[in-house]
C-alpha cells in the first residue's frame, strides 16, 4: 500500500476517534455544569481543564477576549483555528476519507460525508444548549456507526490495520491527556480544600465513558489509586491505556505477519518499554505526588510511539498533534 | 403530467414534429405518465441528494475558493435505438482509429504532412505538438489513445455529428455509471419493461485495455496505477471511481519516484516498480524536468522513463495536437487518407479564420455563427452569435482581427432537445452526448455514454461548470424496443 494512503487512513481514523472523544468531553462537561450551577458565574476551574484536554488554554486566551460559555463552545466545537475542535476533526477525517475512497468501504465514506455536510451547514443560535447536545449526539453516533462499518465490512488486511492502530493510539493518548490534566488540577485543589479532590477523579471516569464500568468493580469510592489503576492498567476496559496499547501491539503483529524485522524492531522496543510501566503493582506503589511526573513521562512515550510508527512506514510528516 | 411542446425548430429526441411520442420512447413515456407530479418531484429530490451523499461532486473554482457541487441530474433518459447505436459505434471506432494513425504518423514519418493533406504549420505550430519530447519513440501497441471521449450532437434533421474530440483526459465516465446507479435506485419502475445494454462488463474491458499496454521492458504481470492531480482536481471523483473499479492503485505525483529511468511508487514496504500509468494529469504538468517546471503534480524524470520504454503512459503524451478545434476540421480527411473510408459520422462545418476570404465572410455573418477559441475548452472563450449582444459581437470581432489563428467559426447548429423535468415542471432542453471509446488490443465503445443537458432554458452550453446537467443514456438491445 502507498505510504500516503496509509498515512491518510491513519489520520482519518485518529480524527474520527478524536471527534468522538472531544464531543463526549464537551457533552459531559455541559451536563456537569448544569448540575453544579447554582446561578453563580462560570466556574473557571471547571472549564479550564476541558479546554486543556481538547485544545490549549493558551490558544484559547489568545483568540478570545472573554471566558464565557459561547466562546468556549465555539472554540471546542466549531473553531477553524483549533485543529482539535470537533468540526476540524470532522473535516480532516473527511478529507482523508476522500483521498482514500478507493480503499475504504463506501458506507464509511457516506456516513462521514453525511456528518460533514450536515455539520458544515449547521447554524446554532448562541446559547442553544439543546442544539449543541444534538450536534454532539450526532457526532458520537456517526463515529460509532463508522466503527461498525469498519468492523463489519473491511477485510482484515493492511488498510484495516492502519485504521485500527490509528484509533487505539489516539484513544490511548486521549486517556493519558485527560489523566494528566486532571491530576494536575486535583493536586492544585487538594492544597486548597483537602479531601474534595475526588471530584476530578470522578470527572476523569466520566470523560472517558468509564464511570459505570468503574462502579461495577470498585463501588463509588474515588480513591485516586483505584481510578488510575482502572484507567491505566485494566486490561478489559476498552479505554484504558493498557487495553489500547495491547491492541496497538496486536495490530502491529498482524501487520507484520508476526515477525520483527530490521525496520520494525524500533517500534516494538518502544511499545515494550511503555508496557513495562503498566504493571499494576508498580502503579499501586507509586507515591501520590509522583503521579503527575509519571503521567508526563508516559504521555511523552505515547507520542514517541506515534512518531516511530510514522517513520517505520514512511508516512508523511505527521500533522500537528496537540 | 407530461404535456407535449412545440418542437418545430429543433430535432427532439422524444417527440415527433406532430407532438406524438417516438416509438422507442413509448414504453418510457407510458410509465412516466403513471406518476403524479408530486411523486416525480420527490424522486427528483432523492436523486439529487443521493449524489451529494455519495460525494459525487466536482469542484468549481471561483477566486481560488473551491466549492464542491453535484452535477444536476435529470431523470428523463436519452434512449438510442439499436440501429442508430451500431452506426455510432462503428463511426466512433473509425474516427478514433484514424486519429491514432494520425498521431503515430506525425510523431514519426509525417507522411500526411508531406502529402499536404493536413497543413504542416497547423501541426508544427501547435502548442501541444511535442515532437522534440516524444517524437520517434515506440509505444506499446502503437496506441496513443487509450480512452477517447467524442462529443456528438444532432442537427435539425436528427443527423449525428461530431462536435469535439477529447483525446487527452476525457472525464465523465464515472457519471455514466452513477447516473445509471441512481436511476436504478430511484426509478426502478422504468427498467421493468426495457431491454437495455448494461454497463457492467465495461470496466473489466477498461482494465484489460490498460493492462494490455505492457511496456517492452516489463517482465511478468505489469503493475498499473492511475495518476491523479489529487482531491482538489475538479474530476477527482472520476479518478477515484475508475481506480477503484479497475482495482488499480490511485497515486499522486508525490507517490512516484524515478530512479535510473525506472518508475517506482512509495509504499509502506519501500519502493515498488510501476509499469503502466493511466495518468489524469495534463502533459504540461507531467514532468517538471521537461514541461512546466513549476509543476508540483508531476514526477521528475518520468519522460526519461517513458522514452526508455520502461513505463507506458496512457493516454499518450502529445495527443493535444490532434484534438484541438483547428485540427478537428481535418479529421474527415484523415479518415479518408489513412483508412480509405468515408466518415460514418460527419463533422460540423468549420471555417478557418486565418484564411482571409473565410474570415471576411465570417465577420459579416458573426451574428449567425458560433466562434470558438481553438485552444479553449469547457465552453470558455466562445461566442454564440444569435444570442450575443452588440457589445459581445464587437469584442469577438476585435479578438478575431487581432488573432485570427486562434479562432474557428461554425454554423449555429440547432442542437437537438429532449424533455427535462426540473423544479416541478417539464420543458425541452438542448442535449449532447459524450461517447467513450476504449482501446487496447481491442476497441470497445461504452454503450451509451454521458448525455449532457443544458438545463437553463434555451441555453446551448452543456458543460457542468456552466449549469449543465446529466442524463442516463439507454442503448436498447435489438428486439428490445417495445
Amino acid at each position: 500500500m502507498l505510504s500516503r494512503v496509509a498515512d491518510s487512513l491513519y489520520w482519518m481514523s485518529r480524527n474520527i476517534e478524536r471527534a468522538e472523544n472531544n464531543a463526549r468531553v464537551l457533552g459531559v462537561q455541559l451536563i456537569q455544569m448544569l448540575e453544579a450551577s447554582s446561578g453563580e458565574s462560570l466556574a473557571k476551574y471547571d472549564w479550564e481543564p476541558v479546554i486543556e484536554i481538547c485544545g490549549s488554554l493558551q490558544d484559547f486566551n489568545n483568540q478570545y477576549d472573554q471566558f464565557n460559555m459561547n466562546n468556549i463552545i465555539h472554540y471546542l466545537a466549531f473553531s477553524e483555528s483549533n485543529s482539535s475542535s470537533i468540526l476540524s476533526c470532522i473535516k480532516m477525517a473527511r478529507e482523508n476519507a476522500r483521498t482514500t475512497r478507493d480503499i475504504i468501504p463506501t458506507d464509511l465514506f457516506e456516513v462521514w460525508n453525511d456528518l460533514y455536510l450536515e455539520s458544515n451547514s449547521l447554524r446554532i443560535p448562541e446559547g442553544s444548549l439543546r442544539d449543541i447536545h444534538d450536534f454532539i449526539q450526532r457526532v458520537k453516533i456517526a463515529s460509532l456507526t463508522s466503527q461498525g462499518v469498519i468492523e463489519s465490512s473491511m477485510s482484515r488486511g493492511v488498510p484495516y490495520r492502519f485504521i485500527k492502530i490509528g484509533k487505539w493510539l489516539e484513544r490511548a493518548e486521549k486517556t493519558t491527556r485527560i489523566l494528566n490534566v486532571l491530576s494536575d488540577k486535583s493536586k492544585e485543589e487538594s492544597l486548597r480544600v483537602y479531601g474534595e479532590n475526588y471530584y476530578y477523579w470522578r470527572s476523569a471516569l466520566q470523560l472517558l465513558n468509564g464511570y459505570d464500568e468503574y462502579l461495577k468493580q470498585y463501588q463509588p469510592r474515588m480513591d485516586p489509586k483505584d481510578v488510575l489503576t482502572f484507567l491505566i492498567a485494566d486490561s478489559d476496559f476498552p479505554r484504558s491505556i493498557q487495553y489500547c496499547m495491547d491492541h496497538v501491539r496486536e495490530g502491529l503483529i498482524a501487520l507484520e505477519g508476526g515477525k520483527v524485522s530490521h525496520y520494525s524492531w524500533r517500534m516494538y522496543a518502544a511499545l515494550d518499554r511503555l508496557m513495562d510501566e503498566f504493571d499494576e503493582i508498580k502503579l499501586q506503589a507509586l507515591p501520590i505526588e509522583g503521579i503527575s511526573k509519571f503521567l508526563d513521562d508516559f504521555q511523552d512515550q505515547c507520542n514517541k510511539i506515534g512518531l516511530v510508527f510514522s517513520e517505520t512506514y514512511y508516512l508523511i510528516e505527521p500533522a500537528h498533534v496537540p | 403530467m407530461f404535456k407535449p411542446y412545440q418542437s418545430t425548430h429543433f430535432f427532439d429526441e422524444m417527440l415527433q414534429e406532430n407532438g406524438t411520442t417516438r416509438a422507442h420512447y413509448q414504453a418510457f413515456h407510458d410509465m412516466m405518465n403513471q406518476f403524479t407530479e408530486e411523486e416525480l418531484r420527490e424522486k427528483h429530490e432523492t436523486a439529487q441528494l443521493s449524489f451529494l451523499r455519495q460525494g459525487i461532486t466536482f469542484t468549481v473554482y471561483n477566486d481560488n475558493v473551491g466549492t464542491e457541487r453535484t452535477m444536476p441530474f435529470d431523470f428523463i433518459p436519452i434512449i438510442v435505438p439499436p440501429d442508430e447505436w451500431s452506426m455510432i459505434e462503428k463511426g466512433m471506432k473509425q474516427r478514433v482509429e484514424a486519429l491514432n494513425l494520425f498521431l503515430e504518423d506525425i510523431y514519426k514519418e509525417q507522411e500526411i504532412l508531406q502529402d499536404g493533406v493536413v497543413p504542416r504549420e497547423l501541426v508544427e505550430h501547435n502548442l501541444h505538438y511535442y515532437r522534440k519530447q516524444v517524437g520517434g519513440i515506440n509505444i506499446p501497441l502503437n496506441n496513443h489513445i487509450f480512452l477517447a471521449g467524442i462529443d456528438l450532437i444532432r442537427d435539425q434533421q436528427g443527423t449525428y455529428r461530431v462536435l469535439e474530440d477529447n483525446l487527452r483526459n476525457p472525464s465523465g465516465m464515472s457519471y455514466v455509471y452513477q447516473n445509471r446507479y441512481v436511476m436504478r435506485q430511484v426509478y426502478p419502475e422504468f427498467f421493468n419493461r426495457q431491454r437495455i445494454h448494461s454497463l457492467e462488463h465495461q470496466l473489466s474491458n477498461l482494465n484489460e485495455a490498460v493492462l494490455s499496454h505492457s511496456p517492452k521492458r516489463c517482465e511478468g504481470e505489469p503493475r498499473a496505477v492511475l495518476l491523479t492531480p489529487g482531491m482538489y482536481n475538479s474530476a477527482y471523483y472520476d479518478h477515484v471511481f475508475l481506480a477503484q473499479q479497475m482495482g488499480i492503485e490511485l497515486v499522486e505525483g508525490r507517490d512516484l519516484h524515478v530512479r535510473n529511468g525506472v518508475v517506482y511508487m512509495k509504499t509502506i514496504r519501500g519502493m515498488q516498480r510501476v509499469d503502466i500509468i493511466y495518468r489524469r494529469v495534463d502533459d504540461d504538468f507531467l514532468d517538471p524536468e521537461v514541461f512546466n517546471s513549476d509543476s508540483a503534480l508531476g514526477v521528475p524524470g518520468l519522460l526519461d522513463a517513458y522514452r526508455k520504454g520502461n513505463v507506458a503512459i496512457l493516454n499518450g503524451i502529445g495527443n493535444g495536437v490532434a484534438d484541438d478545434k483547428a485540427m478537428y476540421a481535418y479529421v474527415p480527411e484523415m479518415i479518408r487518407y489513412y483508412l480509405n473510408e468515408e466518415p460514418i459520422i460527419p463533422n460540423v462545418d468549420t471555417y478557418f479564420l486565418r484564411e482571409e476570404e473565410q474570415r471576411r465572410w465570417v465577420l459579416e455573418h458573426l451574428d449567425q455563427l458560433v466562434i470558438k477559441n481553438v485552444g479553449a475548452s469547457g465552453g470558455y472563450d466562445m461566442l454564440i452569435g444569435p444570442h450575443a449582444s452588440e457589445e459581445e459581437l464587437a469584442v469577438f470581432r476585435g479578438k478575431i482581427e487581432e488573432n485570427p489563428h486562434q479562432y474557428i467559426a461554425q454554423p449555429t447548429i440547432q442542437l437537438s432537445r429532449a424533455p427535462a423535468f426540473q423544479e416541478g415542471r417539464f420543458y425541452p432542453c438542448h442535449v449532447d452526448l459524450r461517447v467513450f471509446v476504449m482501446r487496447g488490443k481491442e476497441t470497445n465503445v461504452l454503450p451509451g455514454g454521458l448525455s449532457r443537458v443544458a438545463l437553463k432554458e434555451g441555453s446551448l452550453v452543456v458543460n457542468s461548470s456552466q449549469g449543465g446537467g446529466g442524463k442516463d443514456t439507454w442503448v436498447l438491445k435489438k428486439g428490445g424496443e417495445l
